[in-house]
C-alpha cells in the first residue's frame, strides 16, 4: 500500500475537522461531526427525524484500530480491503475531484503566481484482463510548459484556498479547456506509441471464440440464431479491447515561478 | 491500434470550468492529495496476479485455492467450471475470483444462483469473508436494484422474475451445484444459457455423473463450440458413459475450461478421518420381533418389507408408524396378520441403538456431536430419549425454512451438545466447529454418506474428525455394512471415484440398484449373494481403473 494507514486516517479526519479524542498504540478514537456522520455512519433516518424535530443530533464516535496486534476490543479493526477503508477511499475519490489552490508564500513584496492546470488521470487498458496507469500532468497556462509527475513536485509546497498577502495571480493565456486538450493529445500520442500486445491477444481470443461459436450454431434456426447473437455480444463485451481515460482529480494551481 | 476503442473523459473539464465560474466549492490541498493517494493505492498496475489477496489479509487461502482463482481468471478468462471435490473450498475460490474482478473494476453486476438451502450461507460468507456486499432477493425491490444478488434458480426462472433477469446485463453469473443444469432439455439449462453474461462460473463436485454429454452441456454454457457442436460430439463420443480420462484429447480440451482439485493432490489431509464401526446387538425381544417380521408371510411386496425392517433397525417409532399406515389402508390385503406384530412393537423396550448412542455420547464427553438418521420418527425419538438422559439436542431437517436452519445451527453452536439431522438436512450446512459424527443408520448410497461426512470434514476443519457408523448385527444393516461399506472399502476415499465407476458399469443410481436387489431377492441368502456380486464388480472395476490411471495420465 502506498500510504501509511494510521497517519492517513488521522489526516483524513483532521482535514474534515473532526476532533481526535485519543490516539495511541494504533487505536484512533474520533468524534465525528454531522457532515462525517452522514457520510460514513449510514443512518439517514436518524438524521431525517432529528432534523424534523428541530434538533442538532449527536454525531457518533468512531474507534478505528490500525494496529493488527492490538488487544483493544472495542472498536473497528481497519486494514487494507476492509469495508470502512474502502468507504473512506471511495468518499475521497468521489468528493475531492476539483480544486483551485494558491501556493502559500511569506512574501513582503509583490509576487506573481502563475496558473497551472493539474490533471491526475487514470488510463485503464481493458481486454481479456485489465490494468491501470496513473499520470499526474501539469500544464503552465501562461507558457504552455508541460510537466509529468506533477503531484510529486507539489508535495513539498504548501497550498491554501486563499491567496497569500502581497501575491497576485497572472491571468491565463491558455484557457483551461484548451490546456486540457493539449494534455489529452500528449496522452493520445503516448498511447499510440505503445505496443499493444494485450489488445492483440484479446482480439485473437475474440476471433477464436467467435469461430467456435459459429461452428457450434452451424445450420441453426431462428430461435437459435437469436441465442447466437446474444452470445456474440457476450463475447465482445468480454474481449473487445478498449482504453478508458478517467480524470481522478484536477484543478488550477497558482504557483510561484522559479 | 485501430481496433481499440478509446474513451476519453470530457466531463471533467466542463465541470471544472463551471466551478471556476461560480467560485467553487473546491477541495482543500490535504483532501485533494489524499484522493490522489487513494487512487494510487487502489489502481491495478499489472494485468496479472491477484490483488484480492492484499484486500483480504484475514483469510488464509490454501495454495490450490489461489492457484485455481488465478487459472480461472488468467487462463480461462473468467469462464470456468470449478469442480473440486467436496470440502476443498469451491466457495472460497469463487469468492476470490469475484473479489478480484470487483477490485479491478471489471465486474459490478453479479447474479449468484444456488440451491435455496444455501442462499443465506452464500450471502454470509461473501459478506463476512470477502467483504462483498451480496444480498438476498426481497419482494418489492426490482432485480435491477441489486448489484450482487444471491437467489435460487427456482425463484429466478419463475415468471415474472425470469423476464426481468433476462433483460439485465450481468457482468458475472455464478451457479453453485451446477450439475443440476447439465441436462440440455431442462428449463434450468435454457434459462442459464439465455442469461446475458460476461463472465461465468459453474461450481460442481460432480461434473460428470453419468454421461459425457453432461460435460458437453456444461461447457456449452461457458464456451459454445469448444467441444464441437452437439451432433459432432455425439458422433465422436457417442452416448457412451466413458470417462473423460479415457480420451486424452477430450480430457485436454475439458481442462481448458475446468479446474478440479482432489483431496489427494491438495494433501488437505492434515485433518484425518477416524472411522469406526459400532456393532450393536438387539435385545432378545427386539430380535424376536425383527425375525417375526422378516418371516411373515408376505401380504406386502418384498420392497415394503425391507422398508419395515430398515425402520425397525432405526426405531420402534419409525416402523410402528409405517406399519400402522399400511394396516389402516383398506386396499392392502392380508393386513390383519400384521396386527400382532404392531402390538409387539408397542411393547418393546428402548431401542438398542439409542441406548448405545447415549453410552457413546457419555464416552465422548463434552464435545459437539452430529447424529444422522434416515427417519423423522427416529429423529423425534432420539431427541426425547437424549433429553431423558440430560443431553441437549436440536433437530435439523431439509424442510426447515432458511431462517430456522440458521437458527438451529446457531443453537447447536452455542447451546446444545447434539444436532440430530435427517438425510435431507445433509446438504447445505457446514459444521466445521464439530468433529464428531454418528451415523445412526447408514444410507444405501455411499455418495450420501460422503456428503454427510463432508459437512464436518471440509475446508476449515482443524481437528481430526471421528465418524461412528452404527449397525445392528444379524440384520439387513449387517449386509449393508459389510458388503457395501467395508468390502468396497468405500471409506478409504475411493468415493471420489465412485461416480466414474458407476458410470462405467451403467448404473444410474446406486441406491436404486441396491433397492432392486433387495426387491428381487426372496431370501436373505439370495440377497447376500447378490449384494456380494455387486460389491465384487465395483471392486474389480475400481482395481482395473486404478491400474489404468497408473499407466495413463
Amino acid at each position: 500500500m502506498a500510504i501509511n494507514l494510521h497517519s492517513f486516517l488521522e489526516n483524513y479526519f483532521e482535514a474534515h475537522h473532526c476532533d481526535i479524542i485519543s490516539n495511541q498504540d494504533g487505536v484512533l478514537k474520533i468524534q465525528l461531526n454531522e457532515k462525517m456522520d452522514r457520510a460514513l455512519m449510514n443512518r439517514p433516518f436518524y438524521w431525517h427525524y432529528i432534523k424534523k424535530m428541530g434538533r442538532d443530533g449527536d454525531p457518533m464516535q468512531l474507534t478505528l484500530i490500525t494496529n493488527q496486534d492490538s488487544l483493544e476490543e472495542r472498536g473497528e479493526r481497519i486494514h487494507f480491503g476492509s469495508p470502512r477503508l474502502q468507504q473512506i477511499l471511495t468518499h475521497l475519490k468521489e468528493n475531492e475531484r476539483f480544486t483551485r489552490l494558491f501556493q502559500i508564500i511569506q512574501a513582503n513584496q509583490n509576487t506573481a503566481l502563475q496558473p497551472w492546470l493539474v490533471v491526475n488521470i487514470k488510463i485503464s487498458y481493458i481486454g481479456k484482463h485489465k490494468k491501470d496507469e496513473l499520470f499526474s500532468i501539469g500544464l503552465n497556462l501562461i507558457n504552455g510548459i508541460m510537466q509529468t509527475e506533477m503531484m510529486e513536485s507539489l508535495y513539498n509546497k504548501e497550498f491554501g484556498m486563499k491567496i497569500s498577502d502581497f501575491c497576485y495571480t497572472i491571468t491565463p493565456i491558455i484557457k483551461p479547456k484548451s490546456g486540457y486538450k493539449r494534455i489529452l493529445s500528449v496522452l493520445d500520442q503516448y498511447i499510440q506509441d505503445l505496443d499493444h500486445e494485450w489488445a492483440k491477444e484479446s482480439l485473437h481470443e475474440l476471433e477464436n471464440e467467435m469461430n467456435l461459436l459459429k461452428h457450434f450454431y452451424e445450420g441453426a434456426h431462428d430461435e437459435e440464431i437469436v441465442q447466437m447473437e446474444k452470445e456474440l455480444q457476450d463475447l465482445k463485451e468480454r474481449y473487445q479491447p478498449k482504453i478508458e481515460m478517467k480524470v481522478v482529480n484536477g484543478g488550477i494551481f497558482y504557483l510561484k515561478g522559479n | 491500434m485501430k481496433n481499440i476503442e478509446i474513451i476519453q473523459d470530457t466531463n471533467f473539464i466542463e465541470t471544472l470550468e463551471e466551478k471556476l465560474d461560480i467560485d467553487g466549492p473546491f477541495s482543500s490541498w490535504e483532501l485533494f492529495k489524499m484522493a490522489y493517494e487513494a487512487e494510487l493505492t487502489t489502481i491495478t498496475s499489472d494485468f496479472h496476479g491477484l490483488r484480492a489477496l492484499e484486500f483480504l489479509p484475514h483469510m488464509n487461502f490454501l495454495p490450490h485455492q489461489v492457484e485455481t482463482a488465478k487459472q480461472a481468471i488468467e487462463e480461462m478468462n473468467g469462464r470456468a467450471i470449478l469442480a473440486d471435490e467436496v470440502g476443498l473450498g469451491k466457495t472460497i475460490e469463487a469468492g476470490l475470483i469475484l473479489k478480484e474482478y470487483m477490485i479491478r473494476g471489471l465486474v459490478k453486476k453479479i447474479l449468484i444462483l444456488v440451491p435455496a438451502s444455501l442462499v443465506n450461507q452464500w450471502v454470509k460468507e461473501l459478506n463476512e469473508k470477502f467483504f462483498i456486499p451480496a444480498a438476498t432477493f426481497r419482494k418489492n425491490y426490482p432485480w435491477e436494484s441489486y448489484d450482487i444478488i444471491v437467489t435460487s434458480i427456482d425463484t429466478a426462472k419463475r415468471s415474472p422474475h425470469r423476464e426481468a433477469i433476462l433483460d439485465l446485463n450481468y457482468d458475472l453469473i455464478l451457479i453453485d451445484e451446477a450439475h443440476k443444469i447439465k441436462n440440455h432439455k431442462t428449463k434450468n439449462f435454457e434459462f442459464v444459457r439465455a442469461l446475458k453474461k460476461k463472465y461465468c462460473l459453474l461450481l460442481t463436485a460432480t461434473p460428470v455423473q453419468n454421461q459425457l454429454i453432461e460435460i458437453f452441456n456444461l461447457v456449452s454454457i461457458l464456451k459454445p463450440g469448444h467441444l464441437g457442436n452437439y451432433e459432432s460430439f455425439l458422433e465422436k463420443y457417442g452416448k457412451d458413459r466413458k470417462k473423460i480420462n479415457q480420451d486424452a484429447f477430450l480430457k485436454q480440451l475439458v481442462q481448458k475450461v475446468m479446474v478440479r482439485n482432489t483431496r489427494k493432490d491438495t494433501s488437505l489431509d492434515n485433518s484425518k478421518r477416524h472411522i469406526e464401526t459400532i456393532w450393536v446387538d438387539f435385545s432378545p425381544e427386539e430380535y424376536k420381533v425383527y425375525n417375526e417380521l422378516d418371516k411373515t408371510f408376505q401380504p406386502f411386496s418384498t420392497f415394503s418389507k425391507i422398508t419395515f425392517l430398515r425402520e425397525l433397525c432405526s426405531s420402534r417409532e419409525a416402523c410402528f408408524l409405517s406399519l400402522q399406515k399400511f394396516v389402516n389402508d383398506e386396499n392392502n390385503h392380508g393386513r390383519e396378520i400384521l396386527q400382532p406384530i404392531i402390538e409387539q412393537i408397542g411393547q418393546l423396550p428402548h431401542h438398542a441403538k439409542a441406548q448405545k448412542v447415549v453410552e457413546l455420547l457419555q464416552k465422548i464427553g463434552d464435545e459437539k456431536v452430529i447424529i444422522f438418521t434416515e427417519y423423522r420418527a427416529s429423529q423425534l425419538y432420539l431427541q426425547w430419549y437424549l433429553q431423558q438422559h440430560g443431553i441437549t439436542s436440536v433437530p435439523f431437517r431439509g424442510g426447515f425454512k432458511r431462517g430456522k436452519k440458521d437458527w438451529m445451527k446457531q443453537l447447536f453452536k452455542d447451546k446444545a451438545q447434539v444436532l440430530i439431522a435427517t438425510e435431507a438436512g445433509g446438504e447445505g450446512i457446514n459444521l466445521q466447529f464439530c468433529n464428531y459424527m454418528i451415523n445412526y443408520d447408514l444410507p444405501w448410497n455411499p455418495m450420501r454418506l460422503e456428503q454427510r461426512i463432508g459437512r464436518i470434514h471440509r475446508y476449515g476443519q482443524e481437528n481430526d474428525v471421528h465418524i461412528y457408523n452404527f449397525a445392528i448385527r444379524n440384520t439387513l444393516e449387517e449386509h449393508i455394512m459389510t458388503l457395501l461399506y467395508e468390502k468396497i472399502a468405500l471409506f478409504e476415499k475411493v468415493i471420489g471415484h465412485l461416480d466414474d465407476i458407476l458410470a462405467e458399469l451403467n448404473i444410474n443410481s446406486f441406491e436404486g440398484e441396491v433397492k432392486s436387489i433387495m426387491n428381487e431377492s426372496s431370501s436373505t441368502g439370495e440377497l447376500k449373494i447378490k449384494l456380494d456380486n455387486l460389491a465384487s464388480i465395483i471392486q474389480s472395476t475400481q482395481n482395473s481403473w486404478q491400474e489404468e490411471s497408473q499407466y495413463g495420465n
